[in-house]
């Protein structure tokens, strides 16, 4: 006896996709409290609004005032946020953490710059033989920090990031990419997991990491564990029809041929956007993400041929999502305004004399309201 | 006749690089509406049978592909595997090597997705695959959260969601605790039946699934059929080592057919009951091995976060024993491992191991005297050969064996110049056992030694463990196998965090319905084994003997 499988592709054309706030028919409302079920996630669109305003101070400038209230919302919102999945992406914090602190290290010892010394290594040391100075230490601090707060926003959005919506928000044509970014980070947290596995095993047999000689039966059985791992996770994805052709009820007819080249403009000047923003040039970076922004919203709206894949769900913008895209909005206009008129307010250099940060009340309070999210948990 | 679900016309395949090809002309009509098992060693081919109904070989491993696969009407060489997608939904080993998104849900819409199914149909298969499975409560539950067995019914719910003609699974509950497999299994037996999928199924424990099948398939090499038709039948042809308990029982009585099933034995073991043929039950377990303990721990509390996963844990183990940690997933058994070598903090409590206490010794000391092999084998595995893989940790320990001496204790003197990495699930897991037992340590800890291995590895495994307990080693083991559990000194059941049950197998095993073996069900009191009964029948000593080696008592 044989089952006749339906069409896979089901009879019903013309429902609308069910909306994430909702749990499907007939099915138990999403419990945020409940055993496993982790916080009902709040739109990515709003995290990513989120994150990108966290990462301005960072990216801007060494203020130690506003760097440590911006690391210290990230860290709020982290604290709140952090699930059973975010273990692995936890230990990338502690391994940042330590570059941070290398960094903070080679810093004091190469930068033999500034009015405070504190100690001296002999001339005849090549590179760290010199005067260490307070300056140079404070520059290293300032330097760990933000690369940490800015480990510490990716981290944030590995652990809150609802990846099948964003998934879902992109456009078709960006699929098949979206899928293999999210699956290389999903790895991130696995492969840091399996390290630790690694250097347990290892030094059960006794084995210890003296020299880089060593590191091969570390890295070694890492490297093919992690080849193994995305190998099997590629068969999956590919018996489970991943980039399978679609019937052809399922394209939504010829498309207009700008919108492929459209997208990857838009993509191309929001990115040319984002590296002004990190160089601290103002023009490029509203220029870039702005006219990025636009022509990707224009390919968006187009009417795209090719492929379509459905949508199981609709992501949900909620007043959560409003309330995590609106604040986070707020801290953008207050940096942006700041970069404009005050630069000086993010800036602070302890060469050649350490003298006292610039301190911008609007800019402090704005950073604060990056708490938002962790009351929303 | 009945239809034919795929066709598989003389295939051959080997994988790149490889000279001998894992399938060697293989024929199969695969009849529609019947669940199949695959069995076989090791080796034979059963994985790579199953990714050819899909078509993952060859397009996804590459590799020489002659012969055809014909699955719905369409040739594998010509269709690729995600064309195939909604013709066959494939189940993996690891249920979490193949989510790709974090909620239960999106999971098992993701293959839908792709196959661009109207959202109110994606909704309405969702709810239906979730109830008949029975997981409509994980729903909205991030699949990091969920158990094993949990995992593994979503992964065969996003694999059935497609609605596909054919539903292959590759051993799809050797991770499991015997709860959660049972739980798998019978999930599979319910679609089978109700909805007439045909469904091909490869695995290694036996027990649990020839009861299910309709048919079976015998692999021998090159994935060729040793035989091929109902279980009954073609059980016969496996090798004793190779038999299920209750068959292996069913073989040495002269039962025939052999028993597939519980009720099936309990008919027989009736009969010759009314025949007079009643087994002596076997005596107490012996009493436990004297002398210093070398593990001792005492009010362990330790765990991750803030709840604890163990919770005052109290226990001892001396030279000789072979203690087997039993629990379900979650249990603690891995935690208790890791604290044991230092690698997990006590947050109360004390561990000491030979002598040392674990808080308070370098690793260095601490390895030069305990092995441990972990759950992923491939985690310590990294030289080019097998052989320089025992060397290194020879190193570390001059006072260690022969790797030769080693490497032929464990069944795997002929793999000594390959890579490690070349080696099958259950031949990895023994490599991995060889480069820490050269070592010759006196402590050894093992977490689930014998997943993924064949009933011969498994038995090469057991002798050695017994041989280095009689030497005076003290093996600790965190195990699912009852019938490995069965050859231990003494089974030690923890449940949350707690130690419940501590004692000779004839006595915790038997107390614990899950866990009993399938001699233990249908005998009841202290039979463990096939042995156990054999010897326990007036004449049968002699057949009890030869018997011993599989998965008997030392």
């Amino acid at each position: 006896m044989s089952a006749r499988p339906m069409d896979p592709r089901g009879e019903g054309v013309a429902a609308p996709p069910i909306d994430s706030r909702r749990d499907g028919v007939g099915a138990q409302p999403i419990d945020s409290r409940g055993e496993g079920m982790g916080a009902r996630p709040i739109d990515p669109r709003a995290w990513l609004l989120w994150a990108v305003a966290a990462t301005v101070p960072p990216l801007v400038g060494r203020n130690p005032f506003v760097l440590l209230a911006t690391t210290l919302a990230v860290l709020g919102v982290w604290a709140a946020w952090r699930n059973a999945a975010a273990e692995g992406w936890g230990r990338l914090l502690r391994l940042g953490a330590l570059f941070a602190l290398v960094g903070v290290l080679f810093n004091t010892l190469t930068a033999h710059v500034g009015d405070r010394p504190f100690a001296r290594l002999p001339d005849a040391w090549p590179l760290v033989g010199g005067p260490l100075t307070v300056n140079a230490l404070a520059y290293g601090l300032l330097s760990g920090l933000a690369v940490f707060g800015l480990l510490l926003v990716g981290t944030t959005l590995g652990a809150t990031l609802d990846w099948a919506t964003l998934l879902r928000l992109l456009p078709d044509r960006l699929h098949a990419v979206a899928v293999t970014g999210a699956v290389a980070w999903a790895l991130v947290p696995q492969t840091l997991r399996a390290f630790a596995e690694v250097r347990e095993a290892q030094a059960a047999r006794g084995h210890r990491l003296r020299s880089p000689r060593d590191a091969g039966p570390l890295l070694v059985p890492l490297l093919a564990g992690s080849l193994e791992r995305s190998q099997t996770l590629a068969e999956a994805l590919e018996a489970r029809g991943f980039g399978a052709p679609l019937p052809p009820e399922a394209t939504l007819g010829r498309g207009r041929r700008w919108r492929g080249p459209a997208t990857a403009a838009g993509l191309t000047l929001a990115t040319v956007g984002a590296y002004g923003l990190a160089m601290g040039s103002l023009a490029i970076a509203l220029g870039g993400l702005g006219l990025g922004a636009a022509v990707l919203w224009a390919a968006g709206r187009a009417r795209g041929g090719g492929p379509r894949r459905t949508r199981y769900r609709e992501p949900a913008w909620d007043r959560r999502a409003w309330l995590v895209a609106g604040s986070a909005g707020a801290v953008l206009a207050v940096e942006l305004a700041v970069l404009a008129l005050q630069p000086a307010a993010f800036a602070y250099d302890p060469y050649p004399s350490i003298l006292l940060p610039a301190v911008s009340p609007p800019l402090l309070a704005a950073v604060g309201l990056l708490l938002v999210p962790a009351a929303l948990r | 006749m009945s239809a034919v679900a795929a066709t598989l016309e003389r295939v051959r395949f080997a994988y790149p690089g490889q000279p001998e090809a894992a399938l060697d002309g293989v024929d199969w009509d695969l009849a529609a509406g019947t669940l199949t098992l695959l069995a076989g060693p090791s080796g034979s081919g059963k994985s790579t049978l199953l990714r050819c109904l899909n078509g993952l070989v060859p397009h996804f491993t590459g590799g020489r592909f002659g012969g055809r696969v014909r699955v719905a009407g369409r040739d594998t060489r010509e269709t690729p595997p995600r064309a195939l997608a909604a013709e066959v939904g494939f189940v993996f080993q690891d249920p979490e090597a193949q989510f790709v998104t974090t909620r239960v849900d999106d999971e098992i819409a993701f293959g839908m997705e792709q196959l661009g199914v109207a959202p109110a149909t994606m909704r309405r298969r969702v709810d239906e695959t979730l109830e008949r499975l029975g997981i409509g409560a994980l729903r909205c539950r991030e699949v990091s959260t969920l158990s094993g067995g949990e995992r593994q019914k979503v992964a065969i719910a996003a694999a059935l969601a497609p609605q596909p003609r054919i539903l292959a699974l590759d051993e799809p509950t050797s991770q499991l605790d015997p709860w959660s497999a049972e739980e798998v299994l019978a999930a599979v037996a319910a679609l089978h039946r109700d909805r007439g999928l045909t469904v091909v199924l490869a695995e290694h424990r036996l027990s649990r699934v020839l009861v299910l099948a309709d048919r079976m398939r015998l692999l021998g090499s090159g994935g060729r059929a040793v035989g091929d038709g109902p279980p009954a039948a073609v059980l016969t042809l496996l090798e004793r080592d190779a038999l299920p308990p209750l068959a292996a029982l069913g073989r040495a009585l002269g039962w025939a057919p052999l028993p597939l099933s519980m009720d099936d034995a309990r008919d027989r073991v009736a009969a010759d009951r009314r025949a007079g043929r009643i087994p002596v039950e076997p005596e107490c377990d012996s009493p436990s091995a004297g002398g210093a303990p070398a593990i001792e721990v005492a009010g362990l509390v330790a765990g991750y976060g803030r709840a604890p996963v163990l919770r005052g844990v109290d226990f001892a183990a001396r030279p000789g024993e072979l203690v087997a940690l039993m629990g379900r997933n979650g249990s603690g058994k891995t935690t208790l491992l890791r604290t044991l070598l230092g690698f997990q903090a006590a947050e109360r409590g004390r561990v000491t191991v030979m002598g040392r206490e674990v808080g308070r010794a370098r690793p260095a000391d601490l390895a030069e005297r305990v092995g441990y092999v972990p759950q992923n084998p491939s985690s310590i595995l990294f030289a080019e050969t097998l052989r320089e893989e025992l060397a290194f940790t020879l190193r570390f320990h001059p006072r260690g064996h022969r790797a030769e001496e080693t490497l032929a204790g464990l069944g795997l003197a002929w793999a000594a110049a390959r890579h490690p990495r070349d080696l099958s699930g259950g031949e990895r897991e023994r490599a991995a056992l060889a480069a820490i037992l050269v070592g010759n340590p006196s402590v050894l800890l093992l977490d689930e030694p014998t997943r993924g291995m064949d009933a011969a590895s498994k038995l090469a495994m057991v002798e050695t463990l017994r041989r280095r307990c009689r030497e005076g080693v003290t093996v600790v083991l965190a195990t699912h196998d009852v019938e490995l559990a069965a050859a231990a000194t003494r089974v030690v059941m923890l449940e949350e965090g707690r130690i419940v049950a501590d004692g000779g197998p004839r006595r915790v095993l038997p107390a614990t319905p899950a866990y009993a073996t399938p001699i233990n069900a249908l005998y009841g009191g202290r039979f463990l084994t096939p042995e156990d009964v054999l010897t326990g029948l007036d004449g049968r000593v002699a057949e009890a003997a030869v018997l011993a080696g599989s998965g008997g008592r030392p």
